[in-house]
């Protein structure tokens, strides 16, 4: 038995004592968003989107939503057409977002302007539409932007879930922190919350209903509470159709003035 | 009588809806407003009184649509002001969306100028200071789009020229008279709706992730009417009083625009070369008083998010080729706009100021605004118009700050 065949030998009685152990250790903090990141969606969504604005006194708004998204594998484009309130309808918007770190492309149509804008895309801790959400709420935030720690593991329900703290690379980001709740196996965040520049809580992230549509899961409604301000918004999708084969033209300046 | 004529057309639209589409498919949407100025200068004078109303009928199916926006304007002891914004039928059909009737086309990048944004023409009877979809008058047109991936070839046919309107000269927005001698004002000279006095336009667009830009031409009537020199009177040697004409001149026009974002700053241009242009002129050997030049027009635009501010500067020039010094316009024009507004409270209270800045003979109109929701479709506005300097296009108008508020309602 020569040298190389002993080495192997040796590896296989420890791969063979360790095996057990590995196949059931528990992922770290950055596989369990790489997994929420990487959690198939399909290739197109198309859907209503009904936002619900609440005041600290109680008083609402209500924002309509058609949206339709497709992913193009290095570029993800996505339109949305405003139906109301009265004085937004008709206004649509365009984001058409890289995978290689590119900026944005960003057009915005204004039915009083009748033209299609182009439009500055530095505006990632904006709230949307007066929302809870900031437009970087609502994107895909790479998890590579943040370093990922697994806290523990708790029970909601009946399901057993990771809470994962996420601390961003950058100084100047939105959030010193973020916490997430992940199902496991399923990769879902069932709830989230958002750190201020001084560490205190600022927002809280509640899916209130997830189903599963034609073999994805898709968070159906999301509730914002910015506990600072005792301000709220809910997001309720509907009419929900993924892989519905959504057209290359739906994200052009024609569907946009249409 | 107006007013039964738009309710009849209105019934006449749904009843006329073909079959199989019911009433409930008609989208009807507008607005209801109330504007209210204040002349600062003039003891507490009304500057405007107005109630308006804007509707949009309109219906969209997977291959036709059409769209009809009436609009009602009111003033006390005034004629009711009604008409038809726009009127217009669809048809999609392949690659090609068909559009023929009365509609407003707005072109270029530039914003709050006109460079080749010149398809649709003005309503300056209240100067620059209504909002822009109702400076601008629908034309009656056959517009023709073909969309190929993200190319778009565009042609606007329109058969009959509509001018400017241009304030009644007693109004507070009549521009100053260029000639130093009292005139008298013949009606603008008309000409017949022939084919050889149509208006063609044309546009190649193309929207990408790198930039967006145009390409166009067109030959067209020039909106505004050039003052003529038909008549001059005199008292001995000297010139006592002038007859102008007004006639509008065939325009060319070859232009483009771009738009691009590099490093979320995004930077605009927009340009064309005029041919065709009359300019009155002071040269007592002309005697028309009016000489034909050549021009170019062009914008430079850069829009920034400093701060979380949205900030918009444009410098717009127009510059007369083979100029001489008797033409009454400089040869170079330089004006500047200049955009800062920022959003409060959830996007439920707008801020801004809006500057034209003519840097030829310093002057300015400063239009700082406020813009409330009190409720989802329920707006006030507060804003003044400051105008500065004795004379320029804003200048002129140096008496006539204003403060004025708007209610607005939309449904």
């Amino acid at each position: 038995m020569n040298g190389r065949k002993i080495a192997v030998a040796v590896l296989a009685v420890i791969f063979a004592i360790l095996a057990p152990s590995l196949v059931f250790a528990e992922p770290n903090g950055r596989e369990i968003i790489d997994n929420v990141y990487n959690r198939p969606t399909g290739k197109d969504v198309r859907s209503k989107m009904t936002m619900t604005l609440v005041n600290s006194r109680g008083a609402t708004r209500e924002r309509v939503i058609d949206q339709y998204l497709k992913d193009y594998g290095e570029t993800e484009k996505m339109v949305m057409f405003f139906l109301s309130p009265a004085d937004v309808r008709d206004t649509s918007f365009m984001n058409w977002s890289y995978d290689d770190g590119r900026d944005e492309d960003q057009w915005i149509y204004l039915p009083a302007l009748k033209r299609v804008k182009r439009i500055s895309s530095d505006s990632k801790g904006d709230y949307f539409m007066g929302s809870d959400f900031t437009y970087d709420d609502l994107g895909d935030r790479h998890p590579s932007e943040d370093e990922h720690r697994l806290l523990r593991m708790e029970s909601i329900g009946n399901d057993t879930v990771y809470v994962v703290e996420s601390i961003p690379r950058e100084d100047d980001y939105l959030y010193s922190r973020t916490v997430t709740w992940v199902v496991k196996d399923k990769w879902i965040g069932l709830k989230k919350e958002f750190y201020d520049e001084d560490g205190d809580l600022l927002k809280t992230l509640d899916i209130r209903n997830v189903e599963k549509i034609s073999g994805y899961w898709v968070l159906t409604d999301l509730e914002m509470h910015n506990v600072q301000e005792n301000h709220t918004t809910n997001i309720i999708l509907s009419d929900v159709r993924l892989d519905s084969g959504v057209s290359d033209d739906m994200f052009s300046e024609r569907r946009m003035r249409r | 009588m107006k007013f039964a004529k738009c309710i009849l057309i209105g019934a006449f639209l749904i009843a006329a809806l073909p079959g199989g589409l019911m009433a409930q498919d008609l989208e009807l949407n507008g607005w209801v407003r109330n504007y209210t100025g204040v002349l600062t200068g003039a003891d507490g004078e009304f500057s405007i009184v107005q109630n308006a109303l804007d509707l949009e009928m309109g219906l969209a199916m997977e291959n036709a649509g059409f769209l009809v926006n009436p609009f009602i304007y009111q003033s006390p002891g005034e004629d009711l002001d009604i008409g038809l914004r726009e009127a217009y039928l669809d048809v999609y059909t392949g690659p090609a969306d068909i559009r023929i009737g009365k509609q407003q086309i707005i072109w270029g990048k530039a914003e709050g100028v006109f460079i080749t944004d010149v398809v649709s023409p003005k309503d300056l009877t209240e100067f620059l200071l209504p909002d822009f979809d109702e400076i601008r008058i629908g034309v009656t047109a056959l517009k023709t789009d073909v969309y190929l991936g993200y190319h778009t070839f565009e042609v606007v046919w329109i058969p009959v020229f509509v001018s400017t309107i241009q304030p009644v000269s007693d109004s507070l927005w009549a521009p100053a008279f260029p000639f130093q001698v009292p005139a008298r004002i013949n009606p603008t000279e008309e000409f017949d709706p022939r084919i050889e006095n149509t208006e063609l336009f044309a546009k190649y667009s193309y929207l990408g992730a790198f930039a967006d830009f145009e390409l166009m031409g067109g030959y067209f009537w020039d909106d505004d009417p050039t003052p003529h020199i038909t008549d001059r009177t005199f008292s001995g040697s000297e010139l006592t009083a002038i007859e102008i004409t007004p006639r509008h001149h065939r325009l060319g026009l070859i232009g483009g625009s771009f738009s691009m974002a590099p490093a979320g700053v995004v930077l605009r241009g927009e340009g064309g070369y005029y041919t065709g242009k009359f300019f009155p002129t002071a040269d007592p050997a002309d005697a028309d008083g009016v000489v034909e030049r050549d021009f170019i027009n062009y914008a430079a635009g850069i829009d920034l998010a400093p701060f979380g501010l949205i900030v918009s500067g444009q410098l717009i020039q127009r510059i007369i080729l083979a100029y001489d010094d008797a033409i009454l316009s400089d040869q170079v024009d330089n004006l500047v706009t200049l955009l800062v507004a920022d959003d409060f409270l959830r996007e439920t209270l707008r801020a801004e100021v809006f500057a034209y800045i003519g840097l030829n003979n310093p002057n300015a109109l400063l239009r700082p605004k406020i813009v409330y929701d009190i409720k989802d479709g329920l707006d006030i506005e507060a804003g003044a118009n400051v105008f500065l300097g004795n004379e320029g296009q804003f200048g002129q108008f140096d008496e006539n700050d204003m403060i004025f508020a708007k209610l607005t309602y939309s449904f």
